[in-house]
């Protein structure tokens, strides 16, 4: 019986037990490669996987769990010759009698954003092993004891681009209920069944008894079988061995059968014994099959956010009608996006929505750029926002979880364009209720484009719960009689329909004084017609406010709790006023002040102290004469051993935040930059150390230098395209372990080879001038003020 | 044994911020303090160990079937019998916290980073302390890592797996030897049945000592 049959069949499947465990018992020694037991052990793991099979195994894992070529480099086999050999042995001890799965187990680097592997490595890697098991006959592939669900998703992906065979997913928990890299199973089972997985589960890590909170959890979430292959007992933290025996662990996993496992198995410490008596156990009981209904819910790799409420959209991360967003995005400036995130979340945005369309620049790979910075700061879940079905299909290969596409539209070509996106990445997806035609005017029109985006969507497998209608907010300056009809549209769409409802709130009131009045009255009548995902300004304390005050009276913030933790101490104001209010301007702030501000590393108020002073004088002369003063005097004091680096990265944040303002001022100035050259930054290829080039990068900027940062483990080849690019006179690289200067020296060839006219800086801890003069460098900086100094060396300013 | 820390030494932390205590101001002790604070809500402290025993050969030691190469783990290990082999980590949500810092405020990031680079100090001397109490009667040199000496970072991936630390702890290293998650140990403690000469953990097993700015200038920070 194939795999999916099984699945369908009445009753358990029966997987396997421990491999590793077994092969040291049977005499594998330390520092031997278990992967290779198929070539240099075959009698031993025949026996295994027979007596396994003798056991009552209906599916039996091929030795493959480590057969990448990453860990099989240093045993001068390939993937291919482990692989093909693994599994025709399982198959033959299989005699026909079990099902053979291609196991694929950790690469054993961590993916980005915690490790260096990228995503599409990491692809390529199962690519090869999956292959390869397929031509060797695997029945269906597993992917087990995963701790990150990227890499989940990228062995998932590898099986469903390069081969036909079914294929289950099982990670491995903590007792806190999340794996060591925090994904919980609310977000595997959402994420990997979107994906396509046939089922998930959990797997080592833990022992039976540990496994009824998981699998609940796992129940709440996902549709699919789910899968339970625990260790045996707890591990003794210094030794080999596991807590439980056989008929203990039997009988646990028996229990398993109430709350509805479909597949029990083994794993660490697990022998044929403990599968035969679980066989036993589980001999005439039933599986009870609990209807499960999951409900709309996205979610990040470590965070799920289920739609069972009004949910904010933050819609900071976009460049229309933003200056500096344009600028950010130009310059390649992904810090700016990434603090644009972090206020929006410290706001109360439960999602954020990203839109880096400019034309000017490659929208596709800055989509992924950003994606993947995102990540790496953040757990809210993303909304993919683009035009462009690239970009969109960029951004979700690397998205870890499940993303809501914005957006499809009920023309044809749109969604014959995203819906099959959609469908093979498990997102969720936004439909606009427009067409070619354009917006129509009446509600009824409205619904008919939504019902055919949801027949459509339906058509290619997403689920009703993962469609979203957005209604369109028409700005009733220019429509007035809009608004009611795009209410008309949410309350229906909802009623009728039974859909999720998104709708970006902001542009009503577009052309009206007051606006902000406006938008909160706009966003509280939505929410009461049923809209779920308001995409707003979460900064904005008057919209986050109407959203609590919603969830406050409609008596789902239960017991006012999060309302009063909200304003339970505040102040609030009831009148709203229109614009934006200035504080008044103290007295007797002057020059000596924002320099004394910058010396003492007051951020905020030597923004504040910047702005008076452009009342009075030219941003340039503040520049020269206040600012670049001041970091000079902190620097000298730095030099001296009077102020340390603390203060000093301190002074150089509050010097940013008053050169932030004089930005503002002359941005749209032609010829009236600040910028004093360009420098390219990096730290070198397999170095991920950046904390200290980091710190370069605020200094140097706070010198009115423009800093392209190229960020951490970046090839030769992209630090000499980048310095191409942009011209830069000076190039700065940074290396923090002697394994890693190979790397610096490399980089500086490069350069010189390809006749880059620019100077290099280097530093870093492991670093000499001796060594960097030996490399090739120009110059040698021993801490982050030293750089400014080589800067102006190089720029003579 | 589960390990947890409640507490940081915040003169420590100012230290690795390139800050003397005695001269620190009340802002920056504050930015410490804070950052400890934090840094010790997004731990989860992990480990692992194993004991093995030693043979001293021409080229290093050998431990279990692993060879150390090199004369500084030598000389520090002689007279010792066996030893324990550990790695402990802070796990993935150190690293995150400090990413998410880098792009907002740099000064916290480098206090965060700091306060786990002390947070993993602290987690290896309670380990050490544990090791210890197993070992009744005996007496043990200072922990040595790869890095230290000529002990290469080359050895990371073996001494990995001789754990099985990826498994059992989520600890990895990367292909140039970087531990990831990035707040992480592995250590050998030496275990000896009879008294030895006790050597003092100097710039050499410190935490700081790559990027250590009196050790850079020539000088020392004071601590033993």
């Amino acid at each position: 019986m194939e795999f999916r049959e099984l699945l369908k069949a009445p009753g358990p499947i029966l997987l396997d037990g421990g491999m590793g465990s077994m092969l040291q018992a049977k005499g594998l020694a330390l520092g031997e490669y278990p992967e290779l037991a198929a070539l240099e052990h075959p009698d031993w793991l025949k026996e295994i996987h027979r007596a396994y099979v003798e056991a009552g195994s209906q599916i039996i894992y091929a030795n493959t769990f480590g057969a990448n070529r990453e860990k099989l480099r240093r045993t001068g086999r390939t993937v291919a010759e482990v692989v093909s050999a693994s599994v025709a042995l399982a198959r033959e001890a299989a005699e026909g009698k079990a099902l053979v799965a291609l196991d694929l187990g950790p690469i054993g680097q961590l993916l980005e954003p915690t490790g260096i592997l990228k995503f599409e490595d990491a692809v390529d890697i199962f690519k090869e092993i999956v292959t390869a098991g397929a031509a060797a006959g695997a029945d269906l592939a597993v992917i087990e004891t995963m701790t990150d669900l990227q890499e989940v998703r990228a062995a998932l992906l590898a099986v469903k681009e390069n081969i036909d065979l079914p294929v289950m997913a099982t990670m491995s928990y903590e007792e806190r209920g999340r794996t060591f890299l925090g994904c919980d199973p609310a977000s595997a089972a959402l994420t990997l069944e979107g994906m396509g997985a046939d089922a998930v589960g959990v797997n080592c890590s833990l022992g039976p008894r540990e496994m009824p909170p998981l699998v609940e959890e796992l129940t709440r979430w996902t549709t699919l079988p789910i899968a339970v292959k625990p260790n045996a007992g707890l591990p003794d933290p210094g030794g080999a061995g596991y807590d439980i025996t056989a008929e203990e662990f039997a009988a646990s996993m028996a229990r398993l059968a109430d709350l509805g496992v479909k597949l029990y198995g083994g794993c660490c410490g697990t022998t044929p014994e403990y599968i035969a008596r679980m066989k036993a156990e589980l001999e005439g009981r039933t599986i009870r099959d609990i209807p499960r209904q999951v409900p709309a819910a996205v979610c990040s790799g470590t965070c799920t956010v289920p739609i069972d409420r009004v949910r904010v959209i933050g819609e900071r991360i976009n460049p229309t009608g933003k200056k500096a967003m344009k600028e950010a995005l130009r310059k390649g400036d992904v810090d700016y996006m990434l603090n644009q995130a972090l206020a929006q979340t410290g706001a109360g945005a439960d999602i954020l929505d990203v839109n880096v369309g400019l034309p000017e620049i490659d929208e596709a790979d800055m989509m992924v750029r950003v994606v993947k910075a995102l990540q790496g700061v953040t757990d809210a879940p993303l909304q993919l926002d683009s035009t462009d079905p690239k970009a969109l299909e960029g951004a979700l290969r690397v998205y870890c979880g499940k993303a809501i596409v914005n957006s499809v539209n009920g023309d044809e070509e749109s969604m014959e364009a995203i819906l099959p996106l959609v469908k093979k990445y498990g997102a969720a997806v936004v439909g606009l209720t427009l067409d070619r035609k354009g917006i129509p005017k009446s509600t009824e029109e409205r619904m008919v484009i939504a019902r055919r985006i949801l027949d459509k969507a339906l058509s290619y497998g997403i689920r009703r719960e993962d469609v979203y209608i957005d209604c369109l907010t028409l700005t009733v300056s220019a429509e007035q009689a809009g608004a009611a009809q795009t209410l008309e549209a949410l309350r229906r769409v909802h009623g009728e329909l039974g859909l999720k409802t998104v709708l970006g709130v902001s542009n009503i009131s577009f052309g009206l004084p007051a606006r902000p009045l406006v938008n909160q009255n706009f966003l509280t009548m939505a929410m009461t017609c049923g809209l779920d995902l308001p995409i707003i300004n979460p900064n904005l304390e008057s919209m986050m406010a109407a959203v609590r005050s919603y969830h406050l009276l409609m008596n789902i913030d239960r017991d006012a709790r999060e309302f009063i933790a909200a304003y339970g101490d505040a102040q609030v104001s009831t009148t709203i006023t229109a614009g934006t209010s200035s504080a008044p301007a103290a007295a007797g702030t002057g020059e000596r002040d924002l320099g004394k501000l910058v010396e003492a590393g007051l951020k905020s108020e030597a923004g504040q102290a910047a702005r008076r002073l452009l009342a009075e004088r030219e941003p340039m002369d503040v520049v020269d004469n206040i600012l670049i003063p001041a970091l000079d005097r902190v620097g000298a004091d730095f030099e001296s051993g009077r102020v340390f680096l603390p203060q000093l990265i301190q002074s150089a944040g509050a010097a940013q935040a008053a050169f932030e303002v004089i930005r503002e001022t002359l941005s749209g100035q032609p010829g009236r930059e600040t910028d004093k050259g360009t420098i390219v930054l990096a730290t070198v290829k397999g170095d991920i150390h950046d904390i200290g080039k980091n710190i370069v990068k605020v200094l140097l900027e706070n010198y009115g230098y423009t800093v392209i940062d190229l960020g951490k483990d970046v090839d030769p080849a992209a630090v000499v395209e980048a310095a191409r690019k942009h011209g830069a006179a000076l190039v700065g690289l940074s290396a923090l372990m002697t394994t890693t200067l190979k790397s610096m020296e490399e980089t500086i060839a490069l350069l010189h080879r390809e006749q880059v006219p620019c100077k290099t800086v280097v530093g870093g801890a492991v670093l000499t001038p001796e060594y960097a003069a030996q490399i090739g460098a120009d110059f040698y900086a021993k801490d982050a003020k030293e750089s400014v100094d080589v800067a102006r060396r190089v720029f003579g300013k | 044994m589960p390990i947890t820390i409640t507490k940081l030494n915040i003169d420590e932390v100012l230290r690795y911020m390139g800050c003397p205590p005695d001269k620190a101001d009340a802002a920056t002790r504050a930015l410490a303090e804070e950052s400890a604070g934090q840094m010790l809500r997004a731990v989860t402290p992990r480990w692992t160990w194993r004991v093995f025993d030693l043979a001293f050969e021409a080229e290093g030691v050998r431990m279990g079937g692993l060879l150390l190469p090199g004369q500084d783990l030598k000389d520090h290990l002689r007279g010792c019998e066996r030893a324990a082999l550990f790695c402990a980590t802070l796990g993935s949500g150190a690293d995150a916290l400090i990413r998410r810092a880098e792009s907002v405020d740099m000064a916290r990031a480098l206090a965060l980073d700091c306060a786990a680079a002390a947070a993993v100090e602290a987690v290896c001397d309670q380990i050490e302390g544990e090791l210890q109490a197993m070992f009744p009667g005996c007496s043990f040199p200072f922990r040595f890592s790869p890095g230290y000496g000529d002990l290469p970072l080359t050895l990371q991936g073996d001494l990995l797996a001789a754990l099985d630390a990826p498994r059992r702890v989520g600890l990895t290293a990367s292909a140039s030897n970087i531990l990831l998650p990035r707040k992480s140990v592995t250590a050998i403690l030496g275990i000896s049945r009879n008294q030895i000469e006790k050597h003092i953990r100097s710039c050499l097993g410190c935490p700081a000592h790559d990027g250590c700015q009196y050790r850079k200038s020539g000088g020392h920070c004071g601590i033993s």
